[in-house]
């Protein structure tokens, strides 16, 4: 039993879930494996040292800034105000913009090429199949900085050959997200094609289906959820990375986490705006924690596939 | 490995099919006639079209494997700001950035070798202290109660804020004096207020427990995913025997659990040594030395002093410890998705 082994019964539709409940149906004592006193025990305090961070956050985003400066914090002084004066004191709506349109530009071409890759993956037998899936494991084990020299380096030649801008435009961001959003959706798309039956696909095929034809009409449409879990994972590494966005954007193109990142290292300088960049950092983590939340039954598989890059 | 035997028996499609496929896949013994060849080829590719595998080959020869190399013909070259941009013609040095990179301090005073050091402590001692903690967090949700759900959600909080959010909070909290961190540590006397956690040698420790907060749910995941794939009959039947608690734990959990956790605590200790945003994000530009792990070594020295020889040569020298370690990451993953 490994990670990997244990993702495709989790991506199955309904099955996967049912599966679960009946094997965690609580009343068998047999199951038990901690005291209960214990298990309260380690259940409270892990809760409260994962949301006490979290509330500390939330409840600077609400203090004004000056407050947060001094250390002076309090339930008396709380105000709104943060959440309408940030977007004036940074580009924050210009970096979400650019993050949507980045992370979700990058995040649909490598949903494209995975399902692509994965169907053949998963159907047919040929030379080269096992070295395509060593490889495709393989690369996810490249950490980004070893990636991030050879890419500037490369998209500066470009640029001085063909005399245009490369680095800085949405093209050379979205590029670069595809090197962590191509293998991950890859990934994820052949366990989950592993897992459904191939009886309606041939079916197709027999009534005189092209391959093609009986993966648009027959396999396109059961693969939507596992479609939108991979877009959803490969969007977050857009939205989360700051490694390639420090290097391949600029201020035309810069994704909201380099906006927050600069306006932090800006406001050390000079007064600091810690009450608004807490109500920044609420803003740029609310819509992932939601997204990962909603889709916590595909953690794993979508983890043990993106955790090596270190984005 | 074979690739016979790991591969699933694909699907028993009608015969037609895979004697047709079967042909397409084959080299030619004989090129002599093309033109049957080229026939052969596109009624091969309307059946078994794996043309469609081309999208994914070249975008990770082009944007990962290629560029893997550039790093290595990088790492050999004199490189600097001018003959950055006509790489291609930079001056061979050999072994010089290797040399250079052991030998001399970058910008910011930390040496390779130290920031090797500070990356094997950041990434082994994280493991160490996040594995016993997912496993008591799966432990204590393995079985379901009123609440349960809640608190798996609540678990995985830490993991799922973006790093970067993670690391301006930290920068908050653990600010001189106005955190809660020393203000908490000062009003039950157990530390100076003005601790200085984000300067000097302290900032190791406050990042080294940031990211403890923020990295154990991962190891709680897999746990709870290897903890739910123990067949109940296992511990109906230990029951039935009249199994204590502890021979349950020692019997049926931990020997199904090891596995996992082996993998688990590889690919963590793998992503630690890989985290550039924590260190990068929560202290200052520049980070003080005694948070400088590799990635950010190797990226202050290609983009602070455009030393891209010596950055590529760190980049290099990262990709060598980490082989080990993703060697047997590809085989462990190889052989339970043949298995």
């Amino acid at each position: 039993m490994t990670v990997t082994a244990s993702a495709p019964a989790g991506a199955r539709p309904g099955a996967g879930r049912r599966r679960g409940a009946s094997r965690t149906t609580p009343g068998s004592a047999a199951e038990q494996l901690m005291p209960r006193w214990l298990t309260r025990s380690v259940a409270g305090v892990l809760v409260v040292v994962s949301v006490i961070p979290v509330l500390y956050m939330i409840v600077l985003s609400f203090t004004p800034n000056q407050n947060v400066a001094l250390g002076t914090i309090g339930l008396a002084q709380l105000t709104i105000s943060n959440y309408t004066s940030m977007w004036s004191a940074a580009p924050l709506a210009a970096g979400l913009v650019h993050t949507l349109l980045i992370a979700g530009a990058s995040a649909l071409l490598s949903v494209t090429f995975g399902l692509l890759a994965a169907y053949p993956l998963t159907r047919f037998k040929f030379r080269g199949r096992a070295p395509f899936m060593t490889v495709l494991i393989g690369v996810q084990t490249v950490p980004g900085t070893t990636l991030v020299l050879p890419l500037f380096a490369v998209l500066s030649w470009i640029q001085t050959t063909l005399s245009t801008q490369f680095i800085g435009t949405y093209w050379a961001i979205i590029v670069t997200y595809m090197t962590f959003g191509v293998p991950l959706s890859t990934w994820l798309l052949v366990a989950y094609l592993r897992t459904i039956p191939r009886d309606l696909e041939e079916a197709a095929l027999v009534d005189g289906c092209t391959r093609l034809g009986a993966l648009r009409r027959i396999v396109l449409p059961i693969t939507v959820p596992a479609l939108v879990v991979a877009f959803v994972f490969a969007f977050l590494v857009g939205w989360n990375d700051v490694l390639f966005a420090s290097v391949f954007t600029n201020s035309s193109t810069q994704t909201l986490a380099i906006v927050v990142q600069r306006f932090a290292n800006n406001s050390a300088a000079s007064l600091p705006v810690y009450g608004e960049l807490m109500s920044a950092a609420v803003v740029s983590s609310a819509p992932v924690v939601f997204l990962y939340l909603a889709f916590q039954r595909y953690l794993v598989n979508g983890l043990s596939a993106g955790s090596l890059t270190g984005v | 490995m074979a690739m016979k035997t790991d591969v699933p028996a694909p699907s028993d499609p009608e015969p037609a099919l895979r004697n047709d496929g079967r042909r397409g896949g084959k080299r030619p013994v004989s090129g002599h006639d093309r033109g049957s060849l080229l026939a052969r080829f596109v009624r091969g590719q309307r059946n078994r079209p794996l043309w469609m595998l081309l999208p994914t080959g070249i975008a990770i020869t082009v944007i990962v494997i290629v560029p893997v190399i550039i790093t290595v013909v990088l790492s050999l070259l004199n490189l600097n700001v001018s003959t950055l941009r006509e790489w291609l013609g930079a001056p061979f040095t050999g072994f010089k950035n290797f040399v250079n990179a052991f030998t001399q301090p970058n910008i910011l005073g930390v040496s390779l070798v130290r920031s090797i050091e500070i990356s094997f402590v950041f990434s082994i001692l994280t493991t160490l202290v996040t594995t016993p903690i997912g496993i008591l967090a799966a432990f204590s949700v393995h079985r379901r109660f009123r609440g349960s759900g809640v608190v798996r959600a609540i678990y995985l909080i830490p993991y799922v804020i973006p790093t970067f959010v993670t690391a301006l909070v930290a920068r908050i909290a653990f600010a001189n004096g106005t955190g809660f961190v020393d203000q908490i540590l000062g009003d039950l006397h157990i530390a100076n207020r003005n601790f200085y956690w984000l300067i000097g040698p302290h900032a190791f420790w406050a990042m080294q427990i940031t990211e403890i907060w923020a990295t154990w749910p991962f190891i709680y995941l897999l746990a709870l995913a290897g903890l739910q794939a123990i067949p109940k009959e296992h511990y109906e039947a230990a029951a039935l025997d009249g199994a204590t608690m502890g021979q349950r734990l020692r019997h049926i959990v931990l020997p199904e659990l090891g596995g996992v956790l082996k993998l688990g605590m590889l690919l963590s200790t793998l992503f630690h040594f890989g985290n550039f945003t924590l260190a990068f994000v929560m202290f200052s530009s520049p980070p003080p030395p005694s948070v400088e792990v590799l990635p950010i070594n190797a990226y202050f020295n290609a983009f602070s002093s455009f030393d891209f020889g010596i950055a590529s040569a760190i980049a290099v020298v990262t990709m060598v410890i980490l082989i080990v370690p993703a060697y047997i990451y590809i085989r462990a993953t190889r052989i339970s998705e043949g298995g």
